[in-house]
């Protein structure tokens, strides 16, 4: 039922669209992206920063964002009760507290969750933020009118599938406690050792009652954070920021706010804002992206240009993208042909297609290669750089055909070079050296959508990508291989229709565990585990090269958002 | 437009005389115009080359679909290695960006698509809009108001929005290259019906088509035997002015991601994946730019003779036939018709991109 982040595909889909080019490979997040350019590069406070973004900020209401983390730009007003560890690289995957006092205490099988809040929080207008506040925010996140968010909580909660929100339910979720103003209680339907991840996202944010006004609401939220709304035109596409005087850095240990002021500016162009951020006149030379990479040509020109060059932050984000199979289509009924396909493709020629080995980096497990998702390393049908025609021509032969196979691959034909035709044209020429036909079958974007989400419709062979909600392994393996979350009428994720209890079982298993780290390595041995029935073929996870403006400092990109992060942001 | 449209009546009026000898007198027309020649020898190059694409190919040992992943700087974003796109013994033209793609093979099979489409599409335009206007100007007042008022909706579509709409909603099993083709074609005929069907009309007036009329011949001899050799004229030359202009469209088409699928070339797909490149990779957006501006130019130069040729009154400027030194001494003359000719036809033409 869960579906890939929105964020995260429209990053990746910004990412790929735009597709330019900066830093060469050995720009990697720690050295590149540590320093800010200027002369003295102490971060100051002060200043306007500028956010150069192509998706407008829609819907600025914390109950209808879905974001990764409690988002970029909507973290600088909204707080939440965890966050992510504002820190480079892997790091920065960490869930840390924000309005708690630590991540969440769980009981013992972690089917209660109780927080409690740091002591002198106030919203913007000096008025204390309640545990209450906190209840009512998740609340009004169900009301239909306000819909967005993940589904996370409605699974989760007791007794809240069928909540309808505070405005037509004044009894509230009893999931829910508050019994005093400092401590919130979730009460949940089965273990999640993860929810402190989800305690990330914006649904957890304090909204007073008395200054809810429903759907304006998102026109000036009540801020939590070091700044507060003062201007929203046309649905978020220019947001003007300035500080919160009641935010205090001693109940915030992760949110710098340098600027004085922040000022996004969306709607605009991907190769506008790359050529704006490489040209650095004036405000730009003050400005970041928040959603716009460098595509393939870009980073070419980019990478000529060393003063360009060591403008380019290089983050990373939980996604993969990968060939999937239908196993209940012929001939990838046929474990052997699966493999073969495996062995057969190219990884090299598929990463130069997703833009080269600065915005790619080969895929040979279905887990993004991060610590935090309990990445183990594993190729269970090693193919090299290059592929392997030969064994996965041996390995057709021992399907049964001798003389080739012809197929057909199903791919969108939106330019998003994530699923799209570049990568299938890539894919079709590496399996032709393994004596396999491949019929490319490109589909209208929703079509596609639709027909491989679907147990009736779904091709044999198709491209597709998953992202991460939070960096774990949970959100990531979940969806697509427990058996239990086969919808058969319905957007269905489990492609390749895998019901094996053994899996279904370790799912339920790690769910029990609290301690993160532990639940990683089980999620990457599980990961292996499914890997070696080549459900699918990981074929690469993307980089993210975003260009800054020569003024700004204290660059911060995180594993889990892999962007620049605004709230660590200097321009003086 | 308009004007256009003019002057192709007028050389199909004026010329629609004896059709004998008129063959020959065109060919010596055409001969006598030197940019019309040369243009005449490019569009032949190009045929051929189109024809011979497997062949060359052969010759420089490539094809157009083969990765070659080592000959791009993967860290770079897939830039080719080498000087203006990794051009060398064994790819002539270099590589393609991010694929390694061969450069040369990928121009010579996309010619295939452009001048395969742009043809076969004239020639359903020309087959089209021959029938229904001289259908409707034989047929009675019924039949005349129908096709009329037919080929008015169909003039008035904008061809473009009208092409995206269809390749959008056919599913994509249907093969791409017919199916531009027969969108081309069934879109663009109505210009060339109102012109057939006025030069009809005029025919039907004229004392030879009478006195055959009068010695009892059916409607379909009379159209097939008498009308027709008087139409050949205007006819060729519209459709000679066609073929440019359904190049660009397909070209235009591929560009939008609603032509040619990949992997199979076309000029306008090289241009779509080429345009983020300009500065890194200048050549490969150069290379399908240049090959399709030198096509569309040659084919509109040889267009604008073919008009001349066959228009007697920039004939008889050009004073062919009656010894080559006085064809010499109006070459001067002859370039200035040209000249004007192609500025009326640049005229027309950004009318229909405006109307368009």
């Amino acid at each position: 039922m869960r579906q890939p982040s929105v964020i995260a595909r429209r990053v990746a889909a910004a990412s790929v669209s735009l597709v330019v080019a900066a830093g060469a490979a050995a720009c990697g997040p720690e050295d590149s992206d540590a320093k800010g350019s200027g002369g003295d590069s102490a971060p100051h406070k002060g200043g306007t920063l500028t956010v150069l973004n192509s998706q407008p900020q829609t819907d600025f209401d914390p109950a209808r964002l879905y974001t990764s983390g409690g988002g970029n730009v909507p973290s600088l007003v909204f707080r939440t009760l965890t966050t992510r560890n504002r820190e480079s690289g892997e790091a920065g995957a960490k869930v840390v507290p924000d309005l708690a006092t630590d991540t969440g205490r769980p009981n013992k099988d972690a089917t209660v969750w109780t927080y409690t809040l740091k002591k002198g929080l106030k919203y913007e207008d000096g008025t204390p933020i309640t545990s209450a506040d906190i209840k009512y925010g998740i609340e009004r996140s169900f009301a239909p009118e306000l819909s967005g968010g993940a589904p996370y909580l409605r699974d989760w909660l007791v007794g809240a599938a069928d909540y309808q929100g505070p405005y037509k339910d004044k009894k509230g979720l009893s999931a829910i406690e508050t019994p005093d103003s400092r401590t919130i209680v979730f009460h949940l339907n089965k273990p999640e050792g993860e929810f402190p991840y989800l305690a990330t996202q914006t649904q957890f944010t304090p909204v007073p009652k008395s200054k809810d006004t429903g759907t304006e609401y998102e026109a000036h939220p009540v801020s939590s954070g070091p700044y507060k709304v003062v201007k929203n035109e046309n649905d978020g596409e220019h947001l003007v920021l300035e500080r919160n005087p009641h935010w205090s850095a001693a109940t915030d240990a992760e949110r710098k706010a340098y600027p004085d002021t922040i000022d996004v500016r969306s709607g605009l162009d991907s190769s506008v804002i790359n050529q704006r951020l490489s040209a650095s006149q004036g405000a730009d030379a003050a400005a970041v992206t928040t959603d716009t990479n460098l595509g393939p040509a870009e980073l070419a020109k980019v990478t000529g240009d060393k003063k360009l060059a060591a403008r380019v932050g290089t983050g990373h984000f939980g996604y993969t993208n990968y060939l999937a199979f239908n196993p209940k289509v012929k001939p990838f009924d046929n474990p052997k042909v699966r493999q073969a396909v495996a062995y057969a493709i190219d990884r090299s020629s598929v990463v130069n297609a997703a833009g080269g080995s600065a915005l790619a980096e080969p895929a040979t497990t279905f887990l993004p290669n991060q610590k935090s998702f309990g990445h183990t390393p594993y190729d269970p049908f090693p193919a090299g750089a290059s592929g392997n025609p030969a064994k996965a021509k041996e390995l057709l032969a021992q399907a049964g055909y001798k003389n080739g196979l012809s197929i057909t691959l199903t791919h969108s034909n939106e330019k998003d070079f994530e699923t799209s035709p570049e990568i299938a044209t890539a894919v079709q020429d590496a399996l032709k050296k393994a004596g396999i036909t491949v019929k490319l079958q490109g589909l209208e974007d929703n079509d596609y959508r639709d027909k491989i989400h679907s147990v009736q419709d779904e091709p044999g062979l198709f491209l597709a990508h998953w992202g991460a909600d939070w960096p774990s392994g949970g959100p990531f393996l979940a969806p697509i291989f427990d058996g239990r979350q086969i919808v058969k009428d319905g957007a269905n994720f489990n492609t390749g229709q895998l019901n094996d209890k053994s899996v279904n079982d370790e799912i339920d298993a790690i769910n029990k565990l609290t301690d993160l780290d532990a639940a990683a390595q089980r999620w990457g041995a599980l990961d292996k585990k499914i890997g070696d029935k080549a459900l699918v073929v990981p074929l690469f996870h993307p980089v993210y090269k975003r260009l800054y403006g020569s003024a700004v400092k204290n660059v911060v990109i995180s594993d889990w958002t892999g962007v620049l992060d605004v709230s660590q942001v200097a321009v003086k | 437009m308009s004007e256009a449209l003019a002057a192709v009546g007028t050389a199909g009026t004026d010329s629609s005389v004896p059709a004998v000898s008129g063959a020959r007198q065109f060919w010596r027309r055409l001969r006598a115009q030197r940019a019309a020649l040369g243009a005449a020898a490019v569009v032949a190059l190009l045929v051929l080359v189109a024809l011979a694409a497997p062949l060359l190919t052969a010759l420089e040992g490539q094809d157009p679909t083969t990765y070659h992943p080592a000959l791009v700087d993967s860290a770079r974003g897939g830039v080719p290695i080498g000087s203006f796109g990794g051009i060398g013994a064994d790819h002539w033209l270099g590589v393609e960006p991010q694929t390694g793609r061969d450069m040369f093979a990928r121009l010579v099979y996309g010619a295939r698509v452009s001048l395969g489409v742009a043809l076969a599409a004239t020639m359903i335009q020309v087959a089209i809009g021959v029938a229904a206007g001289v259908a409707a100007a034989l047929g009675n007042r019924w039949v005349d108001q129908l096709l009329s008022r037919a080929t008015d909706v169909i003039v008035s579509m904008p061809l473009m929005i009208m092409a995206l709409a269809l390749l959008a909603i056919v599913p994509s099993s249907f093969p791409r290259p017919v199916l531009v083709t027969l969108v081309i074609g069934l879109i663009g005929w109505g210009t060339i019906a109102k012109i057939v069907r006025a030069q009809t009309l005029s025919l039907k007036g004229l004392d030879y088509v009478s006195a055959a009329r009068l010695s009892g011949w059916g409607t379909w001899r009379v159209a097939r035997r008498e009308l027709l050799p008087g139409l050949a004229a205007p006819v060729i030359t519209y459709a000679a002015l066609l073929v440019p202009t359904n190049i660009s469209v397909e070209a235009a088409l591929s560009f939008l991601g609603v032509g040619v699928k990949p992997p199979t070339p076309s000029w306008g797909q090289m241009l779509t994946a080429a345009d983020v490149w300009y500065q890194a990779a200048p050549q490969y957006l150069l290379l399908p730019a240049g090959a399709l501006f030198v096509t569309v130019l040659a084919l509109t130069v040889l267009g604008d003779g073919v008009r001349t040729a066959l228009d007697p009154r920039a004939a008889s400027r050009l004073r062919v036939g009656t010894g080559r030194k006085d064809a010499a001494a109006q070459k001067g003359a002859a370039q200035d018709t040209a000249a004007q000719d192609s500025a009326a036809q640049e005229s027309a033409a950004t009318g229909k991109e405006a109307s368009a």
